[in-house]
């Protein structure tokens, strides 16, 4: 493309004619203090909490504490330009982040400035990053399936759209990598995922772009990222960005999920922050609002009433524990405001029982309300029934003599366990979910050996996909196990059965 | 002045705002003590001492506003240097400084009662930055804009900047009024950018495909 000068000449020239330069009225101050991402200012003197302010060399801050003689500012961005004596103006704007379809696609950091390389977010909207939650009478109950295509988490924890669980564990229990499979699971819902990633490495980030990327989970999902090397403050601000952006979807009407990833590292900044602000400390440090700061960030997770639309915000937070603590005060306070929590254990990955859940203490105060009709009904016993497993798994160890019956149930039990197996980045629909713990809780794997049954459950998937595609297509349309369709899938399994009988 | 040597630091140090939060109340005790008395003009004796004595005795200044020197000796020595020389309202309020240790804030609370007698006979400091030094008809102009839209009487804290190019920036209080042509120059920088900005997006629009890459 060429440019015509006379043709942008003239552009100017009108510009500028019709230019009637007004006055600019604002309310200023004076820094007197700055350092580590925070500055003490004089004036401003009708400032409001949370207010964007900008310094003189055009970075932008907001307003932390008001304090009697002096305003407390939280630099976003560059604070090293930042010099005693600079001018600081009052915006009259709360602190905002753009949001729009514009989103989509694309890797920002929390205040909304592109980061992919692929040119700016061109988009005409914005909302304010903080956003009083809905009340109660806006709200509905929590009824409608998310599905995370996890098989442990879909039958034994189920997750509503606009609830809130929690995802808690040690590093490297595979906590990301729950939530990039929930988000990967949610191509072609039309659920709008946003992954917020505050406090994380650059490097894993860019790994969770390019599996988002090659799964062709890009298109609907945004990525906030707020990596450890950005400012405090930024860090703190990426999970309402986030949400203030999934918001934007959430009140046209559509379904959005956000996955907090982590906050454990959102509450150490907003930590400094307030130490820098010499707020006072509690317990481990942290200011006493902590509790507030997590609780205000997930109540705006809502599945709203259908006046305004019925659309709805699914937050997946994430927390990370330090040896399996998780009576410290960061879970317990996040524990204490989800409605439920998956909680991964390292000695489980570590003998590959991967996704590490332990299924005896993560629960979902949801229940069965969220699960599809067919899940609900074979999944009811499931969790009880790997309970039972579990206590005389501990009996087998001590070497007792054991009848026939106890051996079948621990049979059982392996092969379940080995059922709730799955790999990475390979999200199963719910039908087929359906279908394999059917199998698996009316005994059709007991001649499967252990270690080859997950082997087998793929054949099985493959066998149900191209030989009883009608009865599969049954299940995806009605979403319950009738007794026709359990009729079909029985005579299916039976066929199968045979089949690998024959196979030996 | 004392003035010209507080400057060597940068001004925004003087403007600390718990320093000037103290002297505050001691420059209203100051006041309103000294109408209680029937004082007639307290800020004169301030003003002498602050310049007279203590600029010009920089040694004197410095024993005063040590920490070296003990609470006792500071009170001696007011009484043999200045009390016998002073009023004794004045020589009071120096011992009332001595005995709390706030005599280094003698210059920040001259500056208080200098603003609280102002605003008490209806004035306020407007700080005016223009590119070129003002004439006297602008400068009148100024005042009595200034008089009629907010109704005080502006004293003009005059300063050039050439970096202005043209116009005024007006600052009451802490609200800043810029009609200089540096300003709007950067306004008009600004809307032509997001217009040629717009114009690149578009034309790069046209040329991608619909469904993205």
């Amino acid at each position: 493309m060429k440019f015509k000068a006379d043709e942008i000449a003239s552009v100017i020239q009108k510009e500028i004619e019709d230019f009637r330069g007004l006055m600019q009225t604002a309310e200023v101050g004076r820094v007197i203090e700055v350092g580590d991402g925070i500055a003490r200012c004089t004036g401003l003197s009708t400032v409001m909490s949370g207010e964007m302010v900008e310094f003189s060399g055009g970075t932008r801050g907001f307003a932390f504490n008001l304090e009697e003689n002096s305003v407390g500012v939280v630099i976003l961005g560059d604070y090293l330009k930042i010099k005693e004596g600079d001018e600081v103006r009052s915006t009259g704007k709360l602190l905002s982040v753009p949001v729009g379809e514009a989103l989509l696609g694309r890797m920002v950091d929390p205040l909304g400035v592109a980061l992919d390389g692929r040119g700016p977010v061109i988009t005409s909207e914005s909302r304010p990053v903080e956003w009083q939650a809905a009340g109660v009478a806006e709200r509905q109950p929590v009824k409608e399936p998310l599905q995370t295509g996890i098989k442990a988490i879909d039958a034994m924890t189920p997750i509503g759209r606009g609830q809130r669980e929690l995802i808690i564990g040690d590093r490297k229990t595979g906590k990301t990598a729950i939530a990039i499979d929930t988000i990967l699971n949610q191509k072609g819902t039309g659920v709008i995922c946003v992954y917020v990633a505050c406090g994380q490495r650059a490097s894993s980030i860019a790994g969770v772009v390019e599996v988002l990327r090659q799964n062709g989970a890009l298109d609907y999902t945004i990525v906030v990222a707020a990596t450890s090397s950005d400012p405090a403050p930024l860090q703190y601000i990426a999970p309402y960005a986030g949400a203030a952006m999934a918001e934007y979807f959430m009140y046209q009407g559509k379904h959005t999920l956000v996955v907090y990833d982590d906050l454990s590292k959102q509450a150490v900044a907003y930590r400094q922050l307030s130490l820098l602000m010499k707020r006072p400390p509690g317990r481990e440090a942290f200011p006493g609002d902590v509790f507030y700061c997590h609780s205000r960030l997930l109540e705006r997770a809502v599945k709203l009433n259908k006046e305004l639309g019925g659309g709805s915000m699914t937050a997946l937070p994430i927390i990370e524990t330090l040896e399996g603590e998780v009576s410290a005060y960061i879970p317990t306070n996040v524990i204490s405001i989800t409605d439920g929590q998956i909680y991964l254990e390292p000695d489980l990955f570590w003998k590959g029982i991967r996704p590490a859940i332990n299924v005896g203490i993560s629960v979902s105060r949801v229940g069965g309300n969220a699960q599809t009709k067919a899940m609900k009904k074979i999944a009811g016993s499931l969790r009880l029934d790997l309970a039972a497993f579990r206590e005389l798994e501990a009996f087998a160890q001590l070497g007792t003599e054991l009848d026939k019956a106890t051996q079948a149930q621990l049979d059982r039990g392996y092969r379940m366990v080995e059922l709730l197996k799955q790999p990475q980045y390979g999200p199963l629909h719910v039908a087929d979910q359906v279908v394999a713990i059917y199998a698996g809780t009316k005994g059709y794997f007991d001649k499967v050996p252990v270690n080859r049954v997950q082997a087998v459950e793929r054949e099985l998937h493959e066998f149900i996909r191209t030989e009883h595609a009608d009865m599969r297509d049954k299940l995806v349309a009605e979403a319950a196990l009738t007794d026709e369709i359990e009729g079909m899938l029985k005579k299916a399994l039976e066929a199968f059965v045979a089949r690998q009988a024959a196979k030996g | 002045m004392s003035d010209t040597k507080l400057k060597s630091r940068p001004e925004s140090v003087l403007e600390d705002p718990g320093a000037r939060a103290v002297a505050t109340l001691y420059a209203e005790s100051y006041l309103s003590a000294a109408a209680a008395n029937g004082q007639s003009a307290p800020e004169q004796e301030l003003d002498s001492f602050v310049d007279d004595v203590l600029g010009r005795f920089t040694e004197f200044a410095a024993i005063l506003m040590s920490d070296a020197v003990g609470r006792d000796e500071k009170l001696d020595l007011i009484n043999r240097v200045v009390s016998v020389r002073s009023s004794e309202f004045f020589a009071n309020f120096l011992r009332v400084l001595a005995r709390h240790g706030r005599l280094d804030m003698l210059p920040v609370i001259r500056e208080v009662v200098k603003r609280l007698q102002e605003q008490a006979a209806g004035k306020q400091r407007v700080r005016v930055r223009v590119a070129r030094s003002l004439s006297q008809t602008a400068r009148e102009q100024v005042r009595t804009s200034l008089r009629q839209a907010f109704g005080f009487d502006p004293i003009l804290e005059e300063s050039v900047d050439p970096a202005l190019l043209g116009g005024m920036v007006l600052q009451v209080g802490d609200t800043v009024f810029d009609s200089s042509l540096r300003s709007r120059l950067k306004t008009l920088q600004g809307r032509l950018v997001e217009k040629a900005f717009n114009e690149i997006q578009s034309g790069r629009d046209r040329f991608s495909h619909p469904e993205g890459d």
